[in-house]
């Protein structure tokens, strides 16, 4: 009787407990993520990694207060940290506050100079400037881009060009914009190869500005050869070799280089470029570089790769790639090593509908939260910084720097999380290196497996002991050289008084 | 005269390129034991290039290592070399016996060992920067076994400078088609294996059911 009493107890508590839990375990911001977290090593195997960020939670308009999204295609953050969604489908854009709580201001309808109202159709993408607080706006298919002001003025309309370089038979579909800190305008349009179009702050068309270039396969030289070679009429049907066109670009505010980014499947060149003012890419001495995934998976006849839509720079200089194909982010420093990949395919949160997220952005000095923008789902997924990921990206930066030796302890504790984090090995060989322990740098030098820097560091470490010993190696190496003439004396001696003893005797060998 | 030892053999042959294999034809030196000693050391000079190079030096990532290709480039090879030249010039009215063919160009081989272990021991006091001396020593090594793999060739034979060019190339495309064989032949082998082995564990089946 008094068992069965116990055992209703017992279960009693078992119950609460595991309700408490539940409770518990839909409180807590940070679930386990959908997905494993990888990273890959200096071999481009990928291989088990700590989270650098975990989703924490996903808005949608409904969250927001206002209308489900329909088909959202930009997110973008001003200086003042609120963030402009493009609700592409539903013809506004949505001002909302950097915790994503509420809606401040909804655009859809402006004042154009001449006092007539104006809508939106299907906007593609929005751009804030920091410095005059203007809003640029790629209204895709009213075919302009708008200039906005706070109030919901037009300042300026930029239409199609009506320059002979801009060739007339192509439509103007503005698909992304942005403005660079001299006040030009770019426009991204889907129809040109030759780069975006890029128009003056009064809406002068300029040229174009940063075209991806083709690569130099084989294909390309023999049609290059071919071309050459034939008549007018041949070459009018002969394949051309265009490179593919970049479809979206941020802007680094701080250095004022854009980036772009190329979803194209068919080409594996330019697919991230920095390219500065004049229009030169600074990436082009990385043309082996693979961005994203290190390698596609075939899966019943569909090659699954990676497919970079958007991007974006961090405040912290951080290229944050987002891969529409696996729904991943790909965070690199700005030198472009490989910090965090988070994100994946799926409906849990922190997973995306897979060919439909469309937009990244980030927020913070330390790139503290990203967020991901999935059209289908129309709704922001907000990933949080892990302790791990702080840490990670407080060694970077003081690393990136120069400040290799203050480097040294965030690297340190990064390796005591994560012995796979290659970058870890590195950034503590260079700060032994820096603070004259050679030994070490060397040591860490072969894990990160770097023959360079472990050349460096021997290159002094040798010289140090050369420094230090000299005496000792002379003295060595002299006595060696008395004791091999000594012994050589010894020798030839010793040969004269065995041919003086017995001068028939040859030497006796074996045969 | 010319009455050496064995070691003696070894460095007279080393360093008379154009007369040492002749003598040492002559005078019936040189001895399989030697052979298999050289062999052996061509397999851990192999590794030792691999392995033991300063860090600076080291061309490949200690996590891809696999020692059969080592075994393959030492053994296999040498054994290929050796069936395939004398199955040709056996043919081309060669003299050499294939335990001669093996003798000579094993001693052939120890510049090209020796060449390997300095540049283990160099790698360790150099930088990249002065990786010049380590390539020197390295084709130094490579051109004097080539030399005295010709020479042993042509003493073993007992070949004109012609025959002996052409002797080489077709032991080299000899080479080819005995290590394709081989691999032919291991696949047979595999699959007759396991051939036998699915027709134990039906019987093992059948037996229990």
């Amino acid at each position: 009787m008094k068992k069965q009493w116990l055992r209703q107890i017992a279960s009693a508590g078992m119950t609460l407990a595991m309700s408490l839990s539940m409770v518990a375990s839909t409180m807590t911001a940070y679930a386990d993520e959908p997905y494993d977290v990888y990273n890959y090593n200096y071999l481009g195997e990928a291989v088990p990694s700590q989270a650098g960020y975990l989703a924490e939670r996903a808005v949608s308009g409904l969250d927001l207060g206002t209308t489900a999204l329909n088909a959202p295609s930009d997110l973008f953050k001003d200086a003042s940290d609120n963030f402009y969604i493009v609700d592409t489908g539903n013809n506004r854009i949505l001002k909302v506050d950097s915790e994503f709580s509420q809606v401040l201001d909804e655009f859809s309808e402006f004042t154009m100079p001449d006092g007539s109202k104006t809508t939106l159709n299907k906007p593609k993408g929005v751009f804030v400037s920091p410095d005059t607080g203007l809003m640029y706006i790629a209204d895709n298919e009213n075919s302009r881009a708008l200039v906005v002001d706070s109030m919901k003025n037009v300042q300026l309309e930029i239409t199609k060009p009506t320059s002979t370089v801009y060739d007339q038979e192509l439509t103007f579909l503005p698909q992304k914009i942005l403005c660079d800190n001299a006040g030009n305008v770019y426009i991204v349009l889907n129809n040109t190869t030759k780069g975006a179009a890029m128009f003056d702050r009064n809406g002068e068309f300029l040229g174009y500005y940063g075209a991806n270039s083709v690569a130099q396969t084989a294909e390309v030289i023999a049609n290059h050869f071919w071309n050459a070679i034939a008549s007018e009429e041949e070459r009018r049907y002969r394949a051309r070799s265009t490179p593919s066109a970049f479809d979206n670009f941020d802007l680094d505010t701080r250095k004022g280089f854009i980036y772009t980014s190329t979803s194209s499947g068919s080409s594996d060149n330019d697919i991230i470029k920095k390219v500065n003012p004049e229009g030169h890419n600074l990436f082009s001495h990385m043309s082996n570089f693979v961005w994203g995934d290190e390698f596609s998976t075939w899966y019943s006849g569909t090659n699954y790769k990676t497919k970079i839509v958007d991007i974006d720079i961090g405040d912290d200089g951080t290229i944050n790639c987002l891969d529409a194909t696996t729904g991943r982010v790909f965070q690199y420093d700005e030198e472009a090593s490989l910090l965090f990949i988070m994100g994946a395919t799926g409906d849990q949160v922190g997973s995306f509908t897979a060919g439909s997220v469309t937009a990244v952005e980030t927020k913070g000095a330390n790139c503290e939260n990203i967020y991901v923008l999935d059209s289908i789902k129309g709704a922001v997924t907000i990933f949080s910084q892990t302790v791990f990921g702080e840490i990670v990206h407080e060694a970077t930066a003081l690393y990136n720097g120069g400040y290799y030796e203050e480097a040294l302890k965030p690297w340190l504790e990064v390796l005591k999380r994560d012995g796979n984090y290659r970058s870890a090995y590195l950034g503590i060989s260079s700060a032994y290196y820096n603070m004259g322990r050679y030994e070490e740098s060397m040591e860490y030098a072969k894990k990160a497996d770097s023959s360079r820097r472990y050349n460096k560091a021997f290159e002094s470490y040798r010289s140090e002991f050369l420094k230090e010993n000299l005496t000792a190696i002379l003295i060595v190496i002299v006595a060696l050289i008395v004791v091999w003439k000594g012994f050589k004396y010894y020798r030839k001696k010793r040969r004269k008084a065995l041919e003086t003893a017995s001068p028939t005797s040859a030497p006796t060998d074996e045969s | 005269m010319m009455d050496f030892t064995q070691p003696q053999w070894v460095k007279h042959v080393l360093f008379h390129p154009f007369e040492g294999f002749e003598d040492l034809r002559w005078k019936k030196g040189g001895t399989l034991k030697y052979t298999a000693i050289i062999i052996v050391a061509l397999f851990f000079a192999l590794i030792a290039y691999d392995r033991w190079c300063g860090f600076q030096f080291r061309p490949l990532p200690d996590a891809l290592f696999s020692v059969m290709p080592y075994i393959m480039q030492s053994v296999v090879y040498f054994g290929a070399w050796v069936l395939g030249n004398w199955a040709i010039c056996t043919l081309l009215d060669g003299e050499g016996s294939m335990k001669n063919i093996a003798i000579y160009s094993s001693y052939a081989l120890i510049p090209f060992i020796v060449s390997r272990f300095v540049d283990v021991i160099l790698s360790h006091f150099l930088v990249q920067e002065e990786g010049i001396f380590f390539t020197v020593v390295y084709y130094v090594g490579l051109l004097w076994t080539v030399a005295l793999l010709f020479s042993a060739i042509k003493a073993v034979h007992q070949y004109t400078f012609t025959k002996t060019v052409i002797a080489i190339i077709l032991t080299l495309a000899a080479m080819l088609v005995i290590l394709f064989l081989a691999v032919l032949l291991l696949s047979l082998f595999q699959k007759v294996y396991v051939f036998a082995y699915s027709i134990y564990t039906e019987i093992l089946y059948r037996v229990r059911v």
